[in-house]
């Protein structure tokens, strides 16, 4: 007897429909899949058989052939367990239903549970256009799945359960989920207040939180810029339905999503450590996952320790951050991950880290500081848009007791300039002043005469790139927008000028 | 192989066959050769063509009987099973492979244990 199940592979973000075909005839016992399998996929053959014996139904007697199709792309992990188990038992009379318009994904363990899979998100996602009605998926995963609500998503913990199902005998209710109320709580364990002084590198952040631009801190150990980069998200923006299911898929193809947090409503902030590869980075492997760059969309790729990086890992960086997005090509095929981050860096200024400090003095010679700097590009620094020195803090502010401002207070202030921007841009494919196409730079960052006569003094007397005159209107832009400034003016470009100080 | 392991093992497959018999089996062949195997028992338990391994294992031996099945052992009966269904050109039978493990206790009891479906064709 012959049987269809429906399942899904994935590719990039996009579910493909995946035909899983059962062909049962008599002669010596035995099973063999078919359709590029690959071993995850081959020893579900030794999972299935156990769970249907452990499930207390009957495995049928005779040969099996099963068909993965299309019988061209190749087939990953363990998400055919339950279609399989559900086909088998289906070509044997162990259950009858209608499997035209119902899609199985979930791995079994050896006594009939269903485990959980990565990547189920994008598949409910896909699931509709492909002409599916129900998604059986494993319990562990209904939360990400219900975030689809179009369709019915059946959560299963075992096979047994799902067999009832079919067969009528019991009833499960659809998981449904309030994406609203995911929404409501908003509270950050970190704040600004506990950051004492640094009144230029907090400026600095609320500018680049703005604008979006990348940015650079550099200062001595223990000046607080790894404190300061760890609160930036608290002064971001909250993120949209939209963005916050964009962001959710990606982490849930890389398996990242845990049961209670099924949508992630938080900016992801990643930190990467300084030996993570390239790979790591933008993503990769045979079939193409996110990587480091992916994870932190809408939100913030964090580099401590920024020259200690590989240089090619530093390197591999610079097209996304321009293009907000990374294409991998490998045999596979190609795919494209959206990565729109915010790169924020952390530096010390020399090897032994006290160079330029007040009190204590750099024991480094020139060649040392030469080598460490080095590693960090021109053409990867042109692309940071704000460099921020974060100086030792002094006495006083050391023992002064009183909070710093709450990032509640900057963050109402950084929403305020993005709704500017998103007015200005309204239209346009970006909504961000770091993302200003040069095609309306001189549209959109208009300055005053004597703003004009001022900046034109800065671009000879700082022998600045085509870029990075672009990039520091931009800054300039986002300042303006601060102030609730129409026009860019003088002092505007004075403070944009002045967070370019690195190396020049 | 010992003269003794050898009369072990064939008042065991007599054994097997009777209690076969017993469980409703239909033997239809005994000691079937091929080329690179031996099947001990063939029988027919209802609609399914069943190819019968006898284990049998005194007090002494420290296998279970289903580790004793190595796998070029497997290999081998499931040679001679290609063998006997292209013989006897049998097409559409469901087959099976059964192992039946006899004990034997120092105190002259013994025990049949029968595995049903004990291992795939491939």
């Amino acid at each position: 007897m012959l049987v269809k199940v429906k399942s899904a592979a994935l590719f990039g973000l996009n579910a493909l429909l995946i035909e899983i075909e059962i062909d049962s005839h008599k002669g010596l016992p035995g099973q063999t899949i078919v359709g590029l399998p690959d071993a995850a996929v081959k020893e579900s053959r030794e999972r299935v058989k156990s769970a249907i014996i452990n499930s207390k139904f009957e495995f049928p007697e005779g040969y099996f052939t099963i068909n993965l199709a299309p019988g061209n792309i190749r087939k990953e992990g363990p998400l055919y367990d339950l279609p399989i188990a559900i086909g088998i038992l289906a070509s044997s009379s162990q259950l009858a239903a209608d499997f035209e318009k119902l899609l199985f994904i979930g791995e079994l363990s050896l006594n009939g549970e269903i485990r959980p899979v990565s990547g189920v998100l994008p598949i409910c996602c896909s699931a509709k256009g492909l002409g599916i009605d129900k998604i059986f998926v494993p319990f562990e995963n209904r939360e990400e799945a219900a975030l689809v609500q179009d369709i019915e998503i059946i959560p299963l913990k075992t096979l047994k359960e799902a067999a009832s199902y079919l067969n009528q005998e019991i009833e499960i209710v659809p998981h449904k989920i309030n994406i609203d109320e995911l929404f409501n709580h908003d509270d950050f364990e970190q704040d600004f207040s506990e950051v004492k002084g640094q009144y230029f590198a907090k400026r600095g952040l609320e500018i680049a939180a703005s604008g979006g631009h990348n940015l650079l801190l550099s200062g001595s150990p223990g000046s607080g810029k790894t404190m300061l980069a760890r609160r930036f998200p608290s002064i971001l923006p909250p993120l949209s339905h939209a963005e916050a299911l964009e962001v959710t898929k990606l982490y849930s193809i890389t398996g990242h999503l845990k049961d209670k947090a099924s949508l992630i409503t938080k900016r992801p902030f990643r930190s990467p450590h300084h030996t993570t590869s390239n790979i790591g980075i933008i993503g990769g492997g045979r079939l193409p996952k996110p990587g480091e760059i992916s994870l932190s969309h809408h939100g913030i790729l964090f580099f401590d320790e920024f020259p200690e990086f590989e240089r090619e890992v530093l390197e591999v960086l610079r097209e996304p951050m321009e293009d907000g997005n990374v294409t991998i090509a490998r045999a596979a095929g190609s795919i494209t991950y959206p990565a729109e981050f915010l790169f924020v860096a952390a530096m010390n200024p020399c090897p032994c880290g006290n160079y330029g400090d007040q009190i204590k003095s750099c024991s480094c010679t020139p060649q040392k500081i030469n080598k460490y700097l080095e590693k960090i590009s021109g053409p990867l620094l042109d692309r940071i848009d704000l460099h921020i020195e974060v100086p030792r803090l002094k006495k006083e502010e050391l023992i002064d007791k009183n909070p710093a401002e709450p990032s509640a207070i900057i963050r109402k202030r950084v929403i305020h300039a993005r709704n500017i921007q998103k007015e200005r841009f309204n239209s346009k494919l970006f909504s961000l002043n770091s993302r200003i196409s040069p095609k309306y730079i001189r549209k959109f960052c208009e300055l005053t005469a004597d703003a004009e006569l001022f900046f034109n003094n800065a671009i000879t007397q700082l022998k600045m790139s085509a870029r990075v005159h672009d990039r520091l209107l931009k800054v300039a832009r986002t300042i303006a927008d601060l102030d609730d400034s129409e026009l860019i003016e003088a002092n505007h470009i004075a403070e944009a000028a002045q967070f370019r100080g690195f190396r020049q | 192989m010992g003269i003794e392991s050898y009369h072990l093992g064939l008042l065991g497959e007599d054994e097997a066959s009777e209690y076969l018999l017993r469980k409703g089996y239909k033997i239809v062949g005994r000691n079937f050769r091929s080329s690179q195997g031996e099947i001990d028992i063939i029988a027919y338990n209802g609609e399914t063509l069943v190819f019968i391994e006898v284990k049998s294992y005194s007090g002494r031996s420290y296998l279970t009987p289903l580790g004793a099945i190595l796998k070029n052992k497997k290999n081998s009966i499931i040679h001679a099973a290609k063998y006997y269904l292209y013989k006897n050109k049998i097409k559409n039978v469901n087959c099976r492979f059964d192992v039946l493990a006899i004990y034997r206790y120092f105190n002259e009891t013994s025990e049949i244990e029968l595995i049903k479906g004990a291992f795939d064709a491939c």
